[in-house]
């Protein structure tokens, strides 16, 4: 049977079946995490929810809020794993961290044999949905270290049937030469470093365009929704960018890019509740209206996730806002930002989301940075940015547009640009920092 | 697809061994219809998979599930 959808069944249910589907899965969730896990059964007990009282889905409201703060206290006073197993840890097949925020410690996941199973299958649904089939070769360029990244999305290619090619332990000049040498057709890795694999390809004389590559599949930051970045990932590359993203608490991807590419994200709504909160309220916010992301996941058996508080910026939008026939809901533009990257300059908010797209519809930047310094009691925001050494253009034919453009889009607020020598800012291969606010390091 | 008789030595299957071929069996039954979505074809392929090996193990003749 061909099909567009991984789950022709539950990717194209009506809304309010779906509904109804999440709702029972929620009733099945509370029972289970009551009974399970200790962490949950105290504050669903605290706040009088049973399954026997979750109908619909204003029931999930009752559920207080999960927090990264309550994870990591709960993993602090009961090491490692805190009161949140739901399972004895020798149920476990895996363990991953994701590093915790300064001078902390790491939050810690533990997985079952079921649980790779489900997150292997989220990740079928985007993997699918961009059009990778058992046909495909496969190459993720990630180091397979204990951030739990790509690893779902190895597993995913593997039971779909595709070639699937690791590179731990490879540079990024060998990665490049590999994806040409092995007519390599699905590139999967974070969107900064899909570019940097293509300048690493342009210094070798690697004609990506011209190359088997017709997928890049991007995870691990919002850049992957920017329109610029990803128009500069697909030029670079000569193939469609799909974004996708999740994060290590859930343990797998919760919306992915259709072939459609309306612009957005479909949530995984039959796996997954996503909510829309005023993060400052707590109250839902409508479709069209951005705010923080919650999530409730119905897989994960060891660690249940209720409620959590993800701190991401969304814009829900209705299904029907894509073409493509799936009734799941749509994050227009993706991952936004975070709640707490926002900058306040000098009595204006800056997201460094809103900077990139500006950087990146330059195409003879290769690589940018965000310095905020305090000098002479002034907040001062500086662009940094390194030209492509081939790209013909120089930092002074573009520098008083990039300064303009800025201005523009930030209430006319002045940002400094500067020109940073060739390969002297960071690069990332996961997760970019590019960020550098001085004055907090400083407080 | 049927259940074998004997094991790769000519012994009769005991009824665990019965069973464990009768569950493969009927796996790859399902993987051959031609009507599965994708995520169920690529589900019981990854079973048929797992139950081979337990085949093995146990030295009971199968096809390759590769041939399915």
């Amino acid at each position: 049977m061909t099909s567009d959808y991984w789950n022709p069944k539950n990717e194209t249910l009506p809304r309010a079946d779906l509904e109804r589907l999440q709702v029972a899965k929620l009733k099945r969730l509370v029972a289970f995490a009551s009974e399970r896990s200790d962490f949950h059964r105290r504050k669903l007990t605290e706040s009088g929810v049973t399954a026997e009282t979750v109908s619909s889905l204003d029931d999930l409201r009752r559920i207080p809020f999960t927090t990264r703060d309550e994870w990591m206290d709960a993993q602090s006073e009961q090491p490692m794993f805190g009161n949140l197993l739901a399972r004895p840890r020798e149920e476990a097949i895996r363990y991953h961290l994701t590093s915790g925020t300064s001078g902390r410690n790491p939050l810690r996941v533990l997985d079952s044999r079921k649980d790779w199973q489900w997150i292997s299958e989220c990740w079928a649904y985007g993997f699918w949905a961009a059009g990778v089939r058992p046909t495909d070769t496969v190459f993720f360029a990630f180091s397979y270290g204990s951030f739990i990244g790509f690893w779902g999305a190895h597993y995913c290619c593997e039971r779909l049937g595709s070639l699937v090619i690791p590179s731990g332990n490879m540079t990024t000049d060998m990665r490049v030469r590999q994806i040409a040498d092995m007519d390599v057709t699905t590139v999967c890795a974070t969107p900064t470093y899909a570019l940097r694999l293509a300048q690493a390809a342009s210094e070798q004389g690697i004609d990506l365009p011209g190359s088997s590559v017709d997928k890049v599949i991007v995870s691990g930051e919002p850049a992957g929704s920017i329109p610029e970045t990803k128009a500069l990932i697909e030029r670079q590359w000569g193939a469609k960018c799909f974004d996708t993203a999740g994060m290590t608490e859930l343990g797998t991807i919760c919306m992915f890019e259709c072939s459609h590419q309306p612009g957005g994200m479909h949530v995984i709504d039959d796996h997954y509740i996503e909510e829309v909160i005023n993060p400052e309220t707590g109250d839902p916010v409508g479709y069209g209206k951005r705010g923080e992301r919650v999530v409730t996941s119905f897989g994960r058996g060891m660690i249940p996730v209720l409620r959590y508080k993800t701190r991401d910026l969304v814009v829900k939008v209705p299904h029907d806002t894509c073409s493509c026939g799936r009734t799941f809901d749509v994050y227009e533009g993706g991952i936004q930002g975070r709640v707490d990257d926002m900058l306040l300059i000098r009595g204006t908010n800056v997201y460094p989301r809103a900077i990139e797209s500006i950087v990146r519809s330059f195409d003879s930047i290769d690589e940018f940075q965000i310095l905020v310094e305090t000098v002479n009691n002034v907040d001062e925001l500086t662009v940094r940015v390194e030209m492509k050494p081939d790209s013909g253009i120089s930092f002074a034919d573009i520098c008083g547009e990039l300064q303009e453009d800025l201005k523009e889009h930030h209430e006319m607020l002045r940002m400094n640009v500067a020109e940073a020598e060739h390969g002297s800012l960071p690069r990332f291969e996961l997760k970019a920092k590019r960020v550098a606010d001085n004055r907090r390091t400083k407080a | 697809m049927s259940v074998p008789d004997t094991d790769l030595l000519g012994n009769p299957l005991s009824e665990l061994e019965q069973e464990v071929a009768r569950v493969h069996a009927s796996l790859e039954a399902l993987v051959r219809r031609p009507d599965l979505p994708p995520c169920v074809a690529s589900g019981a392929r990854h079973a048929l998979a797992a139950t081979w090996q337990v085949m093995n193990d146990l030295d009971l003749p199968c096809s390759q599930p590769e041939d399915v």
